[in-house]
């Protein structure tokens, strides 16, 4: 996308300006969103993204600017406006660029360069509302949305690193809205990966809908949750939302070499109960947060991050690894050009036990089971956490006894760890979107069922 | 080439084929630092411009954008907004408007000339990480910032309408760790102007220094019910959060539980709200809406009853009603609407009043995206904040919960105070409201 006589250009100068390191990401994305809402097509939207991002690096320091423009003299003013206060005198040479193939590690069939038809996307989106509003007469409303990007990049740095990747994402979502005329509840199913349409292939548009309303109308029925604290069983996929916001970030460098984590001096420690062992894996084919190379053009990698409750890694990117010593992790990541990479998660999980649900349940006296998880957030600095419950149930006396609404599950991070007893073995993975300093990405968070024992509940009752 | 050359190819090209439209470009500039142990720690400066489109043919709306401007990339554009509307279902309600008007913005009142330098911003940005730092307990700044950013919107269409806003916008941010033994704290806060000169570093420091000071021995207390006095800058943000209530676009797409209210008492007798755009001190100051139509005081509520929903000229042609100049529409997104700012009319509460007796003033609220259900009311966060009695903080409580249904709140109001105060961000004024028997885990 970018030629390399201007990359190298550009590259001299950043380093003419005495920095330790110079890279440009080039981004071009192309992206398609269409969306139902009750039986017709609502929208169908399109667009280019393309910029060219600039980092200079001073020992720990980031310097960081981005534009549209791909003219070299355009960057290289942009650079000497960043480096106006840091200038000296040059510390390294330019490595000539070695084009290195990124790993394909995930296959991509349809992407949208090359299959943009909408018909698809339409039929699938409608079969799934049709579903989901033949699921009840409850149902009074249904939304579809099938949005997919195409992201090229290509990375050149100072170390001679000259690479190209090409990511395709895929989300298709349904949402039914069940009313009994006074009050109304929601329900949603999400499917995606970093994959091509041919995703569709292994998609049910039926049970999709379905799910969406199913899910609505128990929480239509559902009683107000009761609070306090109490033993709490999680159910798989979304469910690993927790370990994502509670922990997953405490352990990325950003957080950590700031010393804003909890964890930051615990590598090495028991942080968990022996029960938990968790990895972050870019590796798994066309997951939703899968990588062939990071945004810093590394390799992707399985990171285990707890060994049987033992921290054993953080998630390292270059700057976090400048400025704590640790080896990179392949976990620099950035929304777009827009932003400066850091250290962030891909596919977050905690690995499968034995436990088998009904015993799980069986254990508890008063509780609650969370089938289903909604988002959250963390302040990475005390670990506190929040979680909003999207499907649960009241346990009583070893048995799931009706639905409960507006359930929130507060802790931290070093807290819960050490409250999770059984894990199950019904492992699997979800979609998400991670907010964090770089920008909004796709990540999987995954875990099989699994009890905690004691966590505060918050509910209205 | 200038931007309205730019939007003269767009819109030739659309008219050519039949069609009219509408082109936004966005374009800014920016400057964002932040430190880190006495150091500049991030350094970003940014120049952008975006181009959206819409169009609407036989009836069918399509849209498509493009960061790049190149003629065969607006060309493009077009050709992608076109096939896009080509499967979108019939929607008659939604038109442009026929409005040739040329609109702009007084840059006096929203973009005055900056003085600063960047060398300023950066002392700013040192000075605020490392006075922080410098406090007692204060383990590190991990959060901090200041950002510094000029942004333009032009609107054309193919009716002849050329509106523009530009603006400036200045911020910084800080959050301070403390620690103590074991027990730890992070709170932040920050501040908006239009002018560098008008932030006020010492302020923000001691804010924030006290906030996490204060809340460091919090612990939970226990579950029942309260009554609840969100501070300024939570409550316009559980506002916010159930915002949708207001929505005619919303409504239109059967998803807001206001859609049948008009008219009818949703709240308290006291409560009154207005949507704002003409309070010139707050960040919502509008001239004009996305489709150029004037903006105005609205009426929202008055005396608990619901007087209108915010309409864009779609949604009010589906109710066979006037648009209320509320228009939202960005590159990437489609026609929609979207509140100015909010102000909510002063009650009858004196301080003392307001602040009788027991209650928990709550300072933090989290997880509210995801913890709230905007369609049916329900909601469950974290929070943190004090057990208060006479107007005295009696002790710092955090790792609670506080539970409810907003649209059942509304109607069950104990006071509400006599003295508005805008938010940091500055996007609402109201007054504090005390709402009663408000569910709260500890």
């Amino acid at each position: 996308m970018l030629a390399t006589q201007t990359a190298q250009s550009v590259i001299d100068h950043g380093l003419s300006l005495g920095a330790d390191f110079a890279e440009i990401f080039v981004e071009k994305s192309q992206s398609s969103n269409v969306s139902t809402l009750r039986e017709r097509v609502q929208s169908v939207e399109s667009g280019i993204d393309f910029g060219i991002g600039l980092r200079l690096v001073y020992g720990t320091k980031v310097l960081y600017g981005y534009t549209n423009n791909t003219r070299a003299d355009d960057m290289m003013r942009i650079l000497s406006d960043l480096a106006a206060r840091d200038l000296r005198d040059p510390r390294v040479n330019m490595t000539a660029f070695d084009y290195r193939d990124a790993p394909n590690r995930h296959p991509l069939k349809k992407m949208l360069s090359d299959d943009p038809a909408i018909e698809s996307r339409v039929a699938y989106l409608l079969k799934a509302d049709a579903a989901a509003r033949a699921a009840s007469n409850l149902i009074s409303q249904t939304r579809g949305m099938c949005r997919e990007v195409e992201q090229r990049i290509e990375i050149f740095n100072s170390e001679g690193l000259h690479t190209e990747d090409t990511r395709h994402y895929v989300r298709a979502t349904m949402t039914s809205i069940a009313s009994d005329g006074a009050e109304q509840a929601t329900g949603m199913q999400s499917n995606g990966g970093m994959i091509g349409w041919e995703i569709v292939d292994n998609l049910d548009a039926e049970e999709t809908g379905t799910e969406a309303s199913r899910q609505a109308i128990v929480n239509l029925g559902a009683k107000p949750c009761p609070s306090g604290r109490m033993p709490v069983v999680i159910g798989n996929g979304f469910g690993g939302v927790i370990f994502h916001e509670a922990c997953g970030h405490l352990l990325e460098t950003t957080s950590v070499a700031k010393k804003a984590s909890v964890f930051h001096d615990k590598l090495g420690e028991m942080i968990a109960n022996p029960a938990v062992s968790a990895s972050d894996d870019g590796t798994i084919t066309n997951e939703w947060g899968s990588l062939n190379i990071d945004d810093e053009g590394m390799d992707t990698q399985r990171t285990q991050l707890i060994k049987d409750g033992k921290l054993v890694s953080f998630l390292v990117d270059r700057i976090g690894s400048e400025q704590t010593g640790y080896q990179r992790t392949g976990s620099g990541r950035r929304e777009s050009y827009k932003f400066a990479p850091a250290s962030r998660m891909r596919n977050t999980f905690i690995e499968p036990g034995n436990a088998e649900f009904d015993d799980m349940i069986g254990s508890i006296d008063q509780g609650i089971y969370a089938a289903q998880m909604g988002g959250g957030s963390v302040q990475p600095g005390t670990g506190e956490f929040n979680f909003a419950v999207r499907e649960g149930y009241y346990v009583e006396d070893g048995k799931i006894q009706y639905p409960v609404k507006a359930a929130t599950l507060i802790s931290t991070g070093p807290a819960v760890l050490k409250e999770i007893s059984m894990v199950g073995g019904d492992f699997s993975l979800e979609c998400g979107m991670c907010g964090s300093i770089s920008g909004t990405i796709p990540a999987a968070v995954g875990q099989a069922t699994l009890k905690v024992d004691d966590i505060l509940v918050g509910g209205n009752a | 080439m200038t931007v309205e050359s730019h939007a003269e190819q767009v819109l030739s090209l659309v008219t050519k084929a039949g069609a009219k439209g509408d082109l936004i470009v966005d374009q800014g500039n920016a400057i964002s630092l932040k430190a880190r142990d006495g150091e500049l720690e991030e350094h970003k400066v940014t120049s952008s411009r975006i181009f959206g489109l819409r169009v609407i043919k036989d009836d069918k709306v399509g849209t498509a954008y493009s960061e790049a401007a190149d003629a065969d990339s607006l060309s493009s554009l077009v050709e992608q907004a076109l096939t896009n509307a080509g499967y979108a279902a019939p929607e008659v309600h939604e038109k442009i408007l026929a409005n040739d008007a040329q609109l702009s913005t007084d840059d006096s009142i929203l973009c005055p000339e900056e003085p600063a330098t960047t060398e300023d911003r950066i002392q700013m940005a040192l000075a605020l990480e490392r006075e922080l730092a410098g406090k007692e307990r204060v383990k590190n700044v991990p959060y901090n910032g200041v950002q510094d950013g000029v942004g333009e919107r032009h609107v054309f269409s193919t009716a002849g309408l050329h509106a523009a806003t530009k603006s400036r916008s200045c911020s910084a941010f800080a959050y301070a760790l403390i620690e103590e033994g074991e027990k730890n704290a992070m709170e932040g806060s920050g501040q908006v102007a239009r002018l560098f000169s008008e932030l006020d570093r010492s302020s923000l420091i001691e804010k924030v220094y006290q906030d996490a000071i204060d809340i460091l021995d919090g612990e939970p207390v226990p579950s029942g019910h309260y009554d609840v006095i969100f501070d300024k800058e939570m409550q316009v943000s559980l506002f916010g959060v159930f915002n949708v209530m207001f929505s005619g676009k919303s409504a239109k797409d059967g998803i807001n539980p206001m859609r049948d209210k008009v008219g009818e008492t949703i709240a308290d007798a006291r409560l009154s709200i207005m949507d704002r755009p003409d309070n010139t001190n707050g960040f919502g100051y509008s001239l004009f809406d996305d489709e150029g139509t004037p903006a105005a005081a609205t009426e929202l509520v008055k005396e608990g009853k619901l007087t209108t929903l915010i309409h864009n000229s779609m949604t009010a042609s589906h109710f066979d009603t006037q648009s209320t100049g509320h228009a939202t529409r960005g590159p990437r997104s489609t026609l929609g609407v979207g509140l100015h700012q909010l102000e909510m009319a002063p009650g009858d509460a004196d301080d003392t009043q307001l602040h009788q007796g027991k209650y928990l003033t709550l300072t933090e609220l989290t997880g509210m995206h995801s913890g709230a259900n905007a369609i049916s009311g329900e909601f469950s966060f974290g929070a943190s904040g004090f057990l208060c009695e006479d107007g005295q903080r009696i002790q710092p409580v955090r790792n609670i919960t506080v539970a409810g249904n907003f649209y059942h709140m509304l109607k069950n109001i104990g006071l509400i105070g006599q003295t508005q105060h805008w938010n940091w961000q500055k996007s609402a004024l109201m007054p504090a409201i005390r709402f009663s028997d408000i569910a709260i885990s500890g």
